[in-house]
């Protein structure tokens, strides 16, 4: 018996299998794919890494406020919350600086200061928090108003205590 | 039909032959990988101290803002532990912490705290490990990334993660998790929570660096990571971590 002519059939059918496959792959396998550094854990595409990278940085850190801002940054240096960077309480430079009007991080009412301030039980027993306004007001030798700001007694970029 | 012994053996090699030919063939474009790119280290360490943290929220505030995080969903997020006499625990972390922490009156409290969470950016990574497409990975310098472009949006990196730290993004359809602002750490800026956390409670650093204050509380200072058991080994580092946190 004779089996010539199906053995070559099916090495014909099997090699453009064999091709087709690898010419979809090469479409759809992206360039860079492949082992970058090691199989177990750095496998993957490799263009994808410097596209994160690239991603901009909106949160720049207090340096460059000071930059237009000097006043107001020698005030927060010699007060108590100089370790508590600009972005904290007025949001991102980037909006900002997107639009030069953007006032809306200026926040003065008590619940800004009190999301801090505010007593909660899961606070260390020494970071300051108040509880309640009328009496801390009052320790503190004051005349307590309704509806006083902490911005009153206090200065929100340099408080003394 | 009869084979004979000796056209058996003869047609079993030519297959054997020809297997191992189209296995080499297989082989070829893996092997076109760029293994040039470097060895792995985990040039990278988050500490949370936990004895710092006031719960404000403002990581979170400037993590979603940072990443364009969708609303509900967290990179990061903040969890009150309040621990009763009565040896009740309870666990909050109502908009991940957020909007800050409204005060408990309850009475008999024996200890509360805030404990930060995160990515832990393993160095092994179960998340990685079941990802069937590569679509997740490690960086050369320890970050654990998603591919948003190459990920199929399956979900067994969240199923596998033990901190619950992944998400599906409602916006792109594909897994989505904090990437220690990587983007920020690769110019020599912070992560954006560590940026605005007012108290210190959250740091980040390179881990052998005996100049950095990361590099040398890693050294020196005694801390804990989340689930140990699992074997996952975390890069973020606690202090003051409590037995009762999951």
């Amino acid at each position: 018996m004779n089996h010539t002519s199906h053995i070559i059939r099916f090495a014909v059918v099997l090699v453009a299998v064999i091709a087709g496959f690898f010419i979809l792959r090469g479409f759809l396998v992206p360039d860079s794919f492949g082992v970058q550094g090691d199989y177990k854990y750095g496998y993957h595409r490799g263009a994808s890494d410097a596209e994160q990278a690239a991603l901009p940085a909106l949160y720049t850190g207090s340096k460059k406020c000071a930059q237009c801002h000097a006043a107001e940054t020698a005030e927060w240096q010699a007060g108590k919350h100089a370790g508590v960077e600009c972005e904290t309480c007025h949001g991102n430079w980037q909006a900002h600086n997107n639009n030069t009007k953007d006032k809306a991080g200026k926040d003065s009412s008590i619940e800004a200061c009190l999301l801090c301030h505010g007593e909660v039980e899961a606070r260390p027993a020494d970071f300051p928090q108040i509880a309640d306004m009328k009496k801390h007001v009052e320790d503190g030798g004051g005349a307590y108003e309704k509806g006083m700001l902490c911005v009153a007694c206090h200065s929100a970029h340099s408080p003394q205590q | 039909m009869v084979t004979s012994r000796r056209d058996f053996l003869k047609q079993a090699g030519w297959t054997v032959l020809g297997g191992g030919l189209m296995a080499s063939f297989v082989e070829l474009p893996a092997s076109k990988a760029h293994a040039s790119s470097g060895d792995r280290t985990h040039l990278y360490a988050y500490v949370v101290d936990t004895h710092k943290c006031i719960g404000c929220g403002k990581c979170g505030e400037a993590c979603r803002a940072e990443n364009k995080v969708p609303d509900e969903f967290y990179r990061t997020w903040i969890e009150r532990y309040t621990i009763y006499a009565d040896g009740h625990v309870d666990v909050d972390s109502p908009h991940g912490g957020e909007k800050g922490a409204t005060p408990i009156k309850k009475a008999h409290i024996d200890r509360s705290f805030f404990v930060p969470k995160l990515c832990n950016h393993c160095k092994e990574p179960n998340c990685v490990q079941v990802c069937p497409v590569g679509a997740t990975y490690v960086s050369r310098q320890g970050v654990v990334l998603v591919d948003e472009k190459h990920c199929v949006g399956c979900g067994y990196c969240i199923q596998a993660c033990p901190y619950g730290a992944r998400f599906i993004n409602p916006k792109t359809h594909v897994a989505d998790k904090c990437t220690w602002c990587y983007h920020r750490v690769l110019k020599g800026l912070k992560p954006a929570c560590v940026t605005v956390c007012p108290v210190g409670a959250r740091q980040f650093g390179k881990v052998n660096d005996p100049n950095d204050p990361v590099g040398k509380l890693i050294k020196e200072a005694r801390l804990q990571v989340l689930k140990p058991e699992m074997g996952n080994q975390p890069m973020v580092f606690y202090n003051g971590l409590d037995k009762e946190v999951r």
